[in-house]
């Protein structure tokens, strides 16, 4: 027994979904079926609206319904500092700090040979032409603690440290309000190297 | 710390056994398959849950049973610790002072011990890679930093091979990068030789002493550590050198992953120029010594396993060694025949005539 061609192809639609395997695909497939036909509506709006209506901002590469996008519009936000992430999502982040009010800028990836991502097949370039702009001072390298990480953030100081911008990266150590007793062995390493005089 | 007493149900040819150990040296005696490496490895289990001889652990339970027990007693110098180890055809599950542990890896650690068996010859006369294996084994147990280094040189390293294999093909241009990637990996290759040159240093001076008295102090043992830097006097000058070559092969060829540690015996390399009996005394030497590293870091002496060592050894070198461990470390060892090892004891060790899966305790030594 087969199911029908429409709810076949819905099963086949969620499946592309990560983290959703068949079973949970058909669940949601005749959870679907059920649905008022309003909410349907909605869903299958929005999920074109998605793509149709989000850009990359051709300044920072943020997803953005306008280019460019708000925070790189924005006159009050310090413009001499340029914070360098590895994702959009990490910019939602780093804004919930509520402290940190310079711009950004996506990499969308790190250097990883491994998955076939050189210099050339992550955001580098759009970076160094902004940087051509007097107006930075610094860039805050925000990538992971990863060895790719480690290595994208060691590249992009080498490239724009000779032009006379100060290049600084996140510090490592314990987390706020955290006990010494659970902190694994590498981070309280990373902690006491990292250690500041009073 | 030492094992008083061990309890086996159900394992392998053992379906009951409840036996007393000495804190000093046992012997286990018997002629060939009557159970005398079944019970080492009940012990070796019993400390790390797994074997050395099997991953297969359904072949623990005797074939006619559906479980198998292993329970011990542990005397440190903490206090005493019963431990208990539960095999079933589903799993495994265990119990410190007869609480369950909610993660085997919580357990492991609780008896420690070393086993010496004949495949270990091959850390004298194998490949690099096995000493390579033995280094990082043995100083991740004790160096969690050690441990980080050695994944993240790994990762760097398939990630500059991968670039090297790139640049080969042309789908990749950029020089900056590979110098960005040599850097990384001179800075965790270098943390890493750093490291075992310090271990190794301390391992040497235990494995010295231990040789000389095992060899009546004919012979001196020393370690040379090898590194292929092409005549560069660091790693981060190596790799800067010859990438040229590099490129061309898709690999990197100096780095802690290419290192060696020869053992010298007088000044020259026992695995090309040693007697057999020279290389089993290097590779016990070694391993010995690895009881002296881990009473400096733990705080407690191990256990000691031998498997079948002292057949290969002469009488003099025998009764050296077990001298050597006498009064300090707990030692069970398997052997055929007693005429060798009872003679050139000092003091009587505790004898177990095994036969069929049974244990009986000999009172006398000799006959």
């Amino acid at each position: 027994m087969q199911y029908p061609e429409p709810i076949a192809k819905l099963i086949e639609s969620y499946m592309k979904l990560p983290g959703i395997g068949n079973k949970t695909a058909t669940r949601l497939a005749f959870y679907t079926i059920d649905m008022q036909q309003d909410d349907v509506t909605d869903f299958a709006k929005a999920l074109v609206a998605a793509q149709r209506d989000l850009h990359y901002c051709s300044i920072c590469g943020n997803i953005t319904e306008e280019d460019p996008c708000l925070i790189c519009r924005d006159k009050q936000r310090d413009q001499s500092t340029v914070l360098v992430v590895e994702t959009p999502k990490d910019i939602m982040t780093l804004e919930r700090m509520h402290e940190y009010h310079g711009l950004y800028h996506v990499l969308h990836g790190v250097l990883s040979p491994i998955e076939g991502k050189g210099p050339k097949d992550i955001n580098i370039a759009s970076l160094l032409k902004r940087l051509q702009n007097d107006a930075i001072k610094e860039v805050i390298i925000a990538t992971n603690a990863t060895p790719e990480g480690e290595a994208t953030a060691t590249y992009l100081s080498r490239l724009i440290k000779p032009a006379g911008i100060k290049v600084t990266r996140l510090a490592h150590g314990l987390s706020v309000g955290s006990d010494i007793e659970y902190a694994d062995e590498m981070t309280l390493m990373k902690a006491v190297e990292g250690r500041q005089e009073m | 710390m030492y094992l008083e007493q061990l309890q086996l149900t159900n394992y392998r040819n053992y379906q009951h056994l409840d036996v007393d150990f000495s804190p000093g040296v046992n012997v286990l005696l018997g002629a060939n398959a009557q159970g005398k490496t079944n019970l080492l490895e009940a012990i070796y289990v019993l400390a790390l849950t797994k074997s050395h001889r099997t991953h297969n652990e359904k072949d623990f339970i005797n074939w006619q049973a559906t479980f198998a027990k292993i329970s011990g007693t542990v005397q440190k110098s903490s206090g005493r610790v019963p431990l208990e180890l539960l095999i079933g055809k589903k799993g495994k599950s265990a119990k410190i002072n007869h609480l369950e542990q909610a993660k085997l890896s919580q357990y492991v650690g609780q008896l420690n011990v070393i086993l010496f068996a004949p495949e270990d010859l091959s850390l004298v006369k194998g490949a690099p890679a096995v000493r390579r294996r033995f280094i990082d084994m043995e100083f991740g147990q004790m160096s969690p930093r050690y441990l980080y280094n050695v994944s993240q040189y790994k990762q760097v390293l398939r990630q500059r091979n991968q670039y090297l294999k790139q640049l080969k093909y042309r789908q990749a241009d950029d020089q900056t990068f590979l110098g960005v990637l040599s850097d990384q990996l001179a800075q965790y290759g270098s943390a890493i030789i750093t490291q075992r040159l310090d271990f190794l240093t301390k391992l040497e001076g235990w494995a010295q002493t231990l040789h000389q008295d095992i060899s009546k102090g004919k012979e001196k043992l020393t370690f040379d550590y090898v590194q292929h830097l092409k005549g560069q006097a660091t790693l981060k000058q190596a790799l800067q050198v010859d990438t040229a070559h590099e490129i061309e092969l898709g690999t990197t060829l100096v780095g802690p992953h290419r290192d060696d540690v020869r053992f010298l015996v007088n000044g020259k390399n026992v695995q090309t120029f040693g007697s057999q009996g020279q290389q089993r005394t290097t590779a016990l030497a070694v391993k010995l010594a690895e009881i002296d590293l881990m009473k400096a870091q733990t705080g407690e002496y191990p256990i000691l396993l031998l498997d079948d060592v002292l057949s290969e050894l002469d009488d003099a070198r025998q009764t050296h060694l077990l001298k050597a461990l006498q009064h300090k470390v707990q030692t069970f060892l398997t052997t055929t025949s007693l005429s060798g090892v009872a003679k050139t004891m000092i003091e009587a060790p505790r004898v177990f005539q095994i036969q069929g899966g049974h244990l009986k305790r000999r009172t006398k030594v000799n006959g």
